[in-house]
């Protein structure tokens, strides 16, 4: 019996006025899967995660049966609980094309916070880490990254900054929201090896997300495909692939099929 | 760096040229005659011409620009017409009091300033937003001579908080000395507290806004954290600038205030040399403020590239 380390029954989320943006979503991640989220954008796949996270913007409203992380129902957890327990337990790797690190700090002043008020470690505990693990996703001088400015480094540095970030706190799970969107196929292709072989080594489990079909068909084992807001189909992602049952779906893979 | 910081030394000199000739020119056309003005409509027509010859104002203008501007630079600001003191001397006895009252004022009005604007980002349009909202507007409307007045009249006058209105100079004790700048200091941050609110509760809305904010909430750190390390390092930027530009504009006299506190600062000197057609106090006094402005400028200029290391390192490509 594998346990369940994110699992959500009934998701919908509602702006202010009421307007539905995500309807009746169910979804789990289970232990040292590689599960994908596939849909165009605008399509509820961030908001979901964002749910699932706890960290919506204030403006919008969720809704849900039930939301369990780690196992565990949150129901009966405070907010500052959901946040340490997400803050600790998920590591959370985002698109790479705008500032999820601070711009006007450098990266040895962010990159161990989290680690530091979780694992309740020193900041010399934290460097030291930090540059084990940004050697560990490819980056030959950790002291050099260490020491600049996001803004010093390259897109693909930074996405490898953002993966060593995610994984300080040793987190039991991964959700990476479009992590390779803005990096060129080079780069694209290393970085996703790096979530591979954590996956299939490490056995971390990654809730991945994206709206490259290519990328999903080729690294997860499981898919769920977002249509409008509405989870329209999921299942093992060659049987999905293979046997499409919803419309969009189908006219999903006829358009990768076309560019190829 | 290097380099910006010498072109923008270079260009203040260049400003300070400009102004200084454009100051010139202006007290040069506009009528009035300094001789005339200095001996009184009954003197000979023999004297005021050896005064004008004495003067100097029967050179041609760019001689006596010339003349005016290398004794400038050698610190010989001429002697006030008025007062019969050297321009120099009067500007320094009145500069602490004009210096005093623009620092309280903004050390009043910062902290405020500071806690109501963070305040009501974080909690956008909650009532401590609405309250900050209604403070700015009053903040802008209120005219500054008008709650001067009401101020000296109700806190000075009527309850007796403050003593009246002039300055009581540091020998005579320097508590009783700054109680003297206090109710002033207050009219005048009251009158900055509306517009700094402004600019750092929107630098901080838009801080929050950015990514890294996300991130501190998946990363499950401390409110705190987010907000003074994270949001604050972003939105402290265009305060810091905006708050040295008010310094400049304090500094270069905070004439009205001045004026209704009896207080003997550089606004109000200008405001005799005006009045009293003191050309060469004038023109001393307009350099001697646009010197301070032009300096404080540079080093809002200067600071602006310290605490934004984006620009300093010339990372805008990537921002």
């Amino acid at each position: 019996m594998s346990s369940k380390l994110m699992e959500v029954r009934g998701l919908t989320i509602k702006d202010s006025s009421g307007t539905v943006l995500v309807e009746n979503v169910s979804l789990e991640l289970n232990d040292k899967e590689f599960v994908g989220i596939v849909g165009e954008s605008g399509s509820g796949k961030s908001l979901t995660t964002q749910a699932i996270l706890n960290v919506l913007p204030k403006s919008l409203q969720a809704e849900y049966k039930q939301l369990a992380l780690m196992d565990r129902s949150v129901e009966g957890l405070d907010a500052a609980q959901i946040r340490a327990l997400v803050g600790r337990e998920i590591g959370f790797v985002p698109q790479n094309t705008v500032s999820f690190l601070h711009p006007l700090i450098k990266i040895k002043h962010q990159i161990g916070d989290a680690y530091m008020r979780h694992m309740k470690k020193s900041r010399k505990d934290a460097y030291a880490k930090a540059c084990r693990l940004l050697s560990k996703v490819g980056i030959k001088d950790p002291d050099r990254v260490m020491n600049a400015y996001p803004f010093q480094i390259s897109g693909g540095m930074k996405q490898r900054v953002n993966i060593a970030l995610a994984l300080m706190t040793d987190p039991k799970a991964i959700i990476a929201d479009e992590p390779t969107t803005a990096l060129d196929t080079v780069i694209q292709r290393q970085v996703m090896d790096l979530f591979d072989t954590m996956n299939r080594l490490e056995g971390v489990p990654i809730l991945f997300i994206s709206h490259d079909l290519n990328i999903i068909r080729r690294y997860c084992s499981r898919v769920y495909v977002m249509y409008k807001g509405k989870l329209v189909e999921s299942g093992s992602t060659e049987l999905v692939f293979s046997q499409p049952k919803h419309p969009y779906t189908r006219q999903l893979l006829d358009s990768t099929m076309t560019i190829k | 760096m290097v380099k910006y910081t010498i072109n923008r030394l270079l260009s203040g000199v260049v400003v300070l040229f400009v102004i200084s000739w454009i100051t010139f020119f202006v007290l040069t056309v506009i009528p009035g005659d300094a001789a005339l003005l200095s001996l009184g409509t009954d003197a000979t027509p023999e004297r005021l011409e050896a005064l004008r010859e004495s003067m100097g104002l029967n050179q041609p203008w760019y001689e006596r620009y010339f003349s005016w501007l290398t004794h400038f630079l050698a610190g010989d600001w001429g002697n006030s017409l008025f007062f019969g003191e050297e321009v120099l001397t009067l500007i320094m006895q009145r500069l602490m009091i004009t210096v005093s009252l623009a620092v309280f004022s903004l050390l009043l009005a910062i902290p405020v300033a500071a806690i109501i604007g963070i305040l009501s980002a974080i909690y956008q349009d909650k009532w401590i937003d609405r309250l900050a909202r209604t403070v700015m507007q009053l903040g802008d409307a209120i005219p500054q001579f008008w709650l001067a007045l009401i101020f000296l009249v109700f806190f000075s006058g009527k309850l007796g908080w403050f003593p009246v209105p002039g300055f009581i100079p540091v020998e005579e004790g320097w508590w009783r000395s700054i109680q003297s700048l206090l109710l002033p200091s207050i009219v005048v941050a009251i009158g900055l507290v509306g517009y700094l609110i402004r600019i750092i509760r929107s630098s901080m809305l838009s801080a929050l806004e950015q990514d890294f904010m996300l991130m501190t909430r998946v990363n499950g750190l401390s409110s705190a954290q987010a907000v003074f390390k994270y949001a604050l390092r972003s939105a402290v930027i265009a305060p810091v600038t905006t708050i040295l530009m008010q310094l400049a504009g304090l500094l270069a006299g905070t004439v009205l205030v001045e004026s209704i506190f009896a207080l003997p600062g550089v606004g109000r000197l200008l405001l005799v040399a005006v009045e009293q057609r003191d050309v060469i106090l004038l023109q001393g006094t307009v350099m001697f403020i646009t010197g301070v402005v032009v300096c404080v400028n540079f080093l809002a200029d200067i600071l602006y590239r310290v605490i934004n290391p984006m620009i300093q390192f010339g990372g805008e490509r990537n921002a």
